[in-house]
């Protein structure tokens, strides 16, 4: 079956605005991608600054997604969806740039969900979900837009 | 139960973020009510138009101690004694939640509580902080006391849980609640009460998933009060009138404060700002992942660079958003500056497949 953002909406009960394509099917892509203020980077480009603990609670993605990140003023998710039993994630991840929200690995295609971005498919891996961040005077800032 | 929660949680903040006059009548009966329960005569009430007045006039025919600083407000006799009757009532309270009750009692912890705490964090909290001309912590002791916070969480136990309180603390707790719903923040001394009226104007936005809100208006004071006194906030964060009426590129030059500065930026627009300001272009690069689409990367100011890139998806408009990051000000290529934001090197982020 043709995954769109139709069908996805439809799965994971997440509306999408209506200005995007909604039927063409979503390109899936062998490798960095970003959707807006987050990035997923397959885990071997950054092996050597993010570790997964050795004893992570790994859980796994149900059918309706996983909430990743919410923008600002109760602003959109980037939902992280799934077919059940294919994908599972966690949260127990050591950045050495403190940007990694966590790791996803998926042994079909996942998506990634956004109701202003649309949506962007992962190939079967392990990935690194990493927010983005500003420099602040001498600090930096996550973005969250 | 999780709806009725989220109900009684909006009720509440409804209550704490009101711009109506204040009920005198019923916030002068239940503050007495609370004077007569720490063994005091009802006091003289003594209205102000707002926080900053309430913290400096004294009210007519009031001796006060060189101690009663308004910096000091929570170590004041009678915000002690009030802030400790307080905290015993919670004591009592927390013991009528049985076991069967534990679960619910953590759930409206979670969605009534703890939002409503950061809400008020987020909205009355900064009138009151700018009224002590403080942008540092003080000691807040005798606002938490005041906070709807603890008076909702309780009063949805007894509402949506079937959690029994006794005659004597359901009175009590109807004081604390009274006193909430009828006017603005209270100032106790003995013999007298100093109390505010509540703001004319108070604009918010929601900024969590428990309904949460924080300050936000983009043309006008967030917060006023009726003796004009008034605070302006940007999603969230405290900023000088100028950022809201009159954000030009030459006020964010003198602007010390990195965080107004962005505030007052991000209200004239990036693109704009970097045109206004005529930023000198350091490079540009065809943004990887984002086909037709340029990474600019310009000198700010000392130590700090901007790259304005265009999002990957298109508005509603049909126009695709363009946006500034701040970013060291030692990257001098594009690409190694977007890398940046991601913790990526250039190599890696020139990998990037595809940008929505």
């Amino acid at each position: 079956m043709t995954v769109t953002l139709a069908s996805l909406s439809q799965q994971t009960g997440l509306a999408v605005l209506d200005h995007l394509e909604r039927s063409a099917s979503i390109p899936v892509v062998h490798g960095l991608q970003a959707q807006g203020d987050l990035i997923v980077i397959p885990l071997p480009v950054i092996a050597s600054s993010v570790k997964v603990w050795p004893d992570s609670h790994w859980k796994d993605v149900p059918g309706e997604g996983v909430e990743l990140l919410r923008g600002a003023a109760g602003g959109n998710p980037h939902t992280l969806v799934a077919d059940p039993g294919t994908c599972r994630w966690t949260t127990h991840v050591l950045d050495s740039d403190q940007l990694a929200i966590g790791v996803f690995e998926t042994s079909a295609v996942a998506y990634l969900l956004h109701p202003e971005h649309g949506a962007t498919g992962c190939p079967p891996g392990t990935y690194v979900i990493r927010r983005q961040r500003e420099h602040e005077g001498q600090r930096a800032r996550l973005v969250a837009d | 139960m999780r709806r009725e929660a989220a109900e009684i949680r909006e009720e509440w903040l409804g209550r704490a973020l009101s711009t109506l006059p204040a009920d005198r009548p019923a916030a002068e009966a239940a503050i007495s009510g609370l004077y007569h329960l720490i063994g005091l005569a009802p006091p003289r009430f003594h209205w102000v138009s707002s926080p900053v007045t309430a913290l400096t006039t004294v009210p007519p025919g009031i001796r006060t101690r060189p101690s009663e600083t308004a910096d000091r407000v929570s170590a004041w006799p009678l915000p002690s004694q009030f802030s400790s009757l307080m905290r015993q009532l919670c004591l009592a309270l927390d013991a009528q939640v049985r076991w069967g009750h534990q679960s619910m009692d953590r759930l409206i912890r979670q969605k009534v509580r703890s939002p409503l705490a950061l809400s008020t964090e987020g909205s009355l909290r900064m009138p009151l902080l700018a009224a002590h001309d403080s942008r540092h912590r003080f000691q807040s002791t005798w606002y938490d006391t005041q906070c709807v916070s603890w008076i909702a969480h309780y009063d949805a136990l007894r509402r949506a849980a079937g959690v029994l309180f006794t005659p004597e603390q359901n009175r009590q707790l109807d004081l604390w609640a009274a006193v909430a719903r009828s006017g603005g923040w209270w100032w106790p001394r003995e013999g007298a009460c100093v109390i505010s009226e509540r703001p004319v104007t108070m604009r918010t936005e929601v900024c969590g998933d428990d309904g949460e809100v924080r300050l936000h208006s983009a043309d006008s004071p967030a917060v006023r009060y009726a003796d004009g006194w008034d605070v302006h906030a940007w999603h969230g964060t405290r900023v000088p009138s100028w950022v809201i009426t009159d954000p030009s590129v030459q006020r964010i030059g003198r602007e010390a404060n990195v965080e107004v500065r962005r505030c007052a930026i991000e209200h004239i627009g990036w693109a704009s700002y970097i045109d206004q300001a005529g930023l000198r272009l350091v490079a540009s690069a065809p943004d990887p992942g984002n086909p037709g689409s340029e990474l600019r990367l310009y000198d700010m100011r000392r130590e700090t660079r901007v790259l304005l890139a265009v999002n990957g998806s298109v508005e509603r408009d049909g126009q695709r958003r363009r946006y500034g990051l701040t970013v060291p000000g030692f990257l001098d290529d594009p690409i190694a500056a977007a890398g940046w934001t991601y913790g990526l090197s250039a190599e890696q982020y020139s990998l990037l497949l595809r940008r929505t």
